[in-house]
């Protein structure tokens, strides 16, 4: 933290003689339906981090578009060091040192980094001079502790380059305000270490930093105020060193919130699902890989899942995980190995009679994937059933019922098309299907980032019903790039990295560090 | 759009009451028949006497009503093939060269079974083979799509044509089995007598309407109902959902398109054990399978709106055909005009049943929502 940074952190709100480097005043915005943002008032200093921290829908994104100028405000001003500025699109944004780093990347992927970086500048000569351009590429990326080769083609960069890149783009086409939208998300926890040391080093350069999160934790340490939304308000901000994670929590849901982690407490029981010596390789595989000269899929899978017990499995998202859900529920086939579900060896049999064996499975797309977006809740609770010739949604609306009163699932009514429910709700469908349902005798359970894009309230729930599920005896295979959520629920964690499983840990802090280092290909 | 100190822009509806399903329509028919009226004026023909007219020979005249109904028969077994396929995303365009191989079906069957059989088997069997032809010509198709994803609609579009050039090999290029060898002038072998339907009286209606209209409400109530139906649902909202839950896709694909086909062909064979009676190369002159699309569209692929779009479309087509022949004639060009017209309106109404119309004035952001 440097000096100058707390002296303008004293004089927010008041119009004093540093005014702030940018401001939102009295913003609101309304879409069709809803009201985005209501009065809002956010501002940030110069040598600042101030973020953003809301549920999703709570208005946070929308915000940012409109001081980057990707939407403009219907009432209300946006403010560049104390004048009121007209952004008509991100350009304008740009030209007054604005820049916003999306969620997902804005990049073409042909490019090399330089290419990308210049795109879009004025005033570039007909004939470009790539000597200079990488030059200057590299002097942006070294003052700010962005290491990146100018000359690497963006399609090869991993999730955490890309982010430099943009970021380097924004720095270099002048931005003194950064508004950076959910950085962390994609990104594996040393990443995460990369990314809030540049942050420092561009506050300490004198320029502001306006970070947007959802994620309580890691929000604390980089921040030096956090404003928390909810439902398109401001409901609270808080000033470094005032700000702890449950507290935050309650600003941001409404309520109190359950953060604590949650264990098996009865003891194991039977071996449910067990997977032995899998290899996938890349020519049986349909889906393009972006790393071709990677030989497997999946190398030597090996695991077993007891009764009354959660198996996490911590990796980066792309490393095989989506892949070895798919070999043991059966909808794609390993090129050797064996998956045995309750006693039955399944490889071979397909998905219907790998369910009928007894495994449940909540894929990562929960609307495209598990749930059938148009059709309604009732319809989606028939998939997995033995239907017959004639559909008997009578039986299946009772169940809708029931699901929507003991869920608390948020809903019209059990007629509603799944893609209408929020995540939150639709996960609740999906679960409620595939481990509560009367007609399911399934006791093993492979679920896929069960919470990702929820909010506080919805991860707490689907946690709690995880945690029922363990108590009730089903066998859980927990495939998850959330560390926190492995973490919390798992009672023990292998580490998924490359197709091969490179770590065995306990679920407990202590193992946090290990585990993501393994993640990021660190050998411990 | 800015006019004046107004703002006009569309913005999606949340949801759309359920009046507008009906009053968007009516009012997309009636500027569709302002527009046409100004294309009669321009013509020098009365508006509204044509319209008169017009409603006379396509739906008020008795005559009228069932030579309609008597062209809408097959127009709903084609409407009824498209909106089969393309509730499924799947663009099945060829229903026009289904139905000619179902004429051709029907036919081959007329002369070469129907002898040997009374006529309580041989009509069914008659439009049975028909129905199966129509299969057959979009059997390549459906696999080619199934197996390789290749597209549905170049391949099916493209054996319209091919369709088309058999049939008039069959009638105008050939001697062969189609063709009538007791007269030199070119046209079809008939058919046995016994595979024949009798028309209603003196109408051109023919017992296959009824034949058409329970096999509408019959796929109404069987995609709702049926297992089948539930996977095709399923499998056209999301085919991951469906590969997830262990449908198997290639079937599903291959029968849609294959009945798709086959529903198509129907109409053919019913053109062949009504009005027709051989392979009559006066059906590629109606459009038929072309039409069915539209019908189809027109529906939102409800197969029991698919009836009443086509009777409303064939009552166009008919009334239009009977102007050229009043005592003011107007040209057929007028008649496909408000076809035409009638269509892009319906399909332009779209708009507003998904929209609603937003006038913010700019000076003062006051929004009024019409």
């Amino acid at each position: 933290m440097n000096a100058s940074s707390e002296a303008t952190q004293g004089s927010y709100r008041e119009n004093g003689a540093a005014p702030s480097a940018l401001s939102a005043q009295n913003v609101t915005k309304r879409f069709p339906g809803v009201i985005a943002n209501l009065l809002v008032n956010f501002d940030v200093a110069r040598g600042e981090v101030h973020t953003l921290l809301g549920e999703n829908g709570a208005g946070k994104s929308t915000l940012a578009s409109i001081l980057s100028g990707l939407y403009r405000p219907d009432e209300g001003s946006v403010l560049r060091n104390g004048k009121e500025v007209r952004l008509s699109s991100p350009r304008s944004g740009l030209s007054h040192g604005i820049a916003m780093v999306h969620q997902h990347f804005r990049l073409v992927d042909r490019f090399t980094v330089a290419e990308n970086v210049v795109l879009g500048s004025k005033g570039l000569s007909f004939v470009l001079q790539p000597k200079d351009i990488e030059a200057k590429v590299s002097e942006v990326s070294e003052k700010f502790g962005l290491p990146l080769d100018p000359r690497a083609v963006v399609g090869e960069l991993s999730a955490g380059q890309r982010q430099r890149v943009e970021i380097v783009k924004a720095l270099y086409h002048g931005a003194e305000v950064l508004l950076l939208d959910e950085p962390t998300a994609l990104l594996a926890p040393p990443e995460v270490v990369k990314l809030f040391e540049t942050v420092r080093a561009m506050t300490s350069a004198g320029k502001s930093v306006v970070f947007v999160s959802h994620k309580l934790g890691e929000v604390v340490d980089i921040s030096d105020r956090i404003t928390v939304m909810r439902d398109g308000k401001v409901t609270g901000s808080v000033k470094r060193g005032e700000a702890n994670a449950s507290r935050l929590a309650e600003l941001m849901v409404g309520r109190e919130i359950t953060l604590a982690p949650r264990r098996g407490t009865s003891n194991s029981g039977d071996v449910l699902l067990s997977v032995s010596q899998v290899h996938l390789s890349h020519d049986q595989s349909q889906n393009q890989s972006n790393q071709p000269n990677q030989p497997n899929i999946l190398s030597d899978i090996n695991l077993r899942v007891r009764s009354g017990e959660i198996l996490g499995i911590a990796g980066v998202s792309g490393n095989g995980q989506r892949d070895l859900a798919e070999v043991i529920s059966g909808l794609r086939q390993p090129n050797q190995g064996a998956v045995t579900v309750c006693g039955l060896p399944t490889v071979g049999l397909g998905a219907r009679a790998t369910r009928q064996a007894g495994l449940a499975y909540v894929p990562e797309d929960r609307l495209g994937t598990g749930l059938a977006p148009s059709l309604s809740i009732v319809d989606n609770l028939l998939l997995t059933r033995d239907r017959g010739f004639l559909v008997d949604r009578k039986s299946a609306l009772i169940e809708a019922q029931e699901f929507i009163t003991k869920l608390e699932i948020k809903t019209p009514g059990p007629l509603t098309p799944t893609r209408k429910l929020s995540g939150g709700n639709a996960q609740k469908v999906l679960l409620a299907r595939e481990l509560f349902s009367t007609e399911d005798l399934s006791r093993v359970l492979i679920v896929c980032s069960p919470t990702r894009g929820l909010d506080v309230g919805a991860v707490e729930s689907v946690h709690a019903l995880l945690d029922q599920a363990r108590k009730n005896g089903k066998a859980i295979l927990l495939i998850s790039e959330d560390l926190d959520e492995v973490m919390t629920l798992a009672d023990r964690v292998l580490v998924l990295y490359r197709g091969s499983i490179v770590l065995e840990a306990k679920g407990v802090a202590e193992d946090f560090e290990r585990v993501g280092r393994a993640m990021a290909g660190i050998s411990a | 759009m800015i006019i004046g100190k107004a703002r006009i822009q569309l913005e999606a509806r949340l949801t759309a009451p359920r009046w507008l399903v009906v009053v968007v329509p009516v009012f997309s028919v009636l500027f569709a028949l302002v527009v046409g009226g100004v294309f009669l004026l321009i013509t020098g023909h009365p508006p509204i006497r044509t319209y008169r007219d017009l409603l006379d020979n396509g739906y008020t005249s008795f005559y009228g009503i069932t030579d309609t109904l008597g062209l809408a028969t097959p127009l709903i077994c084609t409407g009824l093939a498209a909106a089969f396929a393309f509730r499924m995303n799947l663009y099945n365009i060829g229903q026009e060269g289904q139905l000619y191989l179902g004429m051709v079906g029907g036919a081959w069957a007329g002369i070469a079974l129907a002898p040997h059989l009374n006529q309580f088997i041989a009509v069914p069997v008659v439009l049975v083979t028909g129905a199966l032809f129509g299969a057959v010509w979009v059997l390549v198709p459906a696999l080619l799509r199934a197996r390789m994803g290749t597209s549905e609609i170049v391949s099916t579009l493209l054996l319209n044509y091919v369709a088309l050039n058999l049939i008039n090999y069959f009638i105008y290029g050939s001697r062969g089995f189609f063709r009538d060898p007791s007269t030199p002038f070119p046209q079809g072998r008939p058919i046995s007598e016994s595979a024949r339907f009798d028309s209603f009286g003196t109408t051109n209606t023919y017992p296959t309407l009824i034949i058409s209209i329970i096999l509408a409400v019959f796929l109404f109530w069987f995609v709702r109902r049926s297992n089948y139906g539930y996977e095709t649902s399923v499998f056209a909202d999301s085919p991951q959902t469906a590969r997830y839950a262990g449908m198997n896709s290639i079937w599903l694909t291959s029968s849609v398109l294959l009945f798709s086909g086959a529903l198509a062909g129907l109409g053919g064979a019913m053109y062949v054990v009504g009005p027709a009676g051989k392979v009559d190369p006066g059906l590629l002159q109606t459009g038929l399978g072309y039409a069915g699309i539209v019908v189809a569209a027109l529906a939102r692929y409800n197969f029991v709106a698919v009836i009443i779009t086509a009777v409303l479309f064939a009552g166009l087509r008919v009334g239009g055909s009977a102007l050229q022949a009043s005592s003011d004639p107007v040209p057929i060009a007028i008649a496909v005009v408000l076809q035409g017209a009638v269509l892009l309106f319906a399909l332009g109404g779209e708009i507003f049943r998904r929209n609603r119309v937003v006038i913010t004035r700019v000076a003062q952001n006051v929004k009024v929502s019409v």
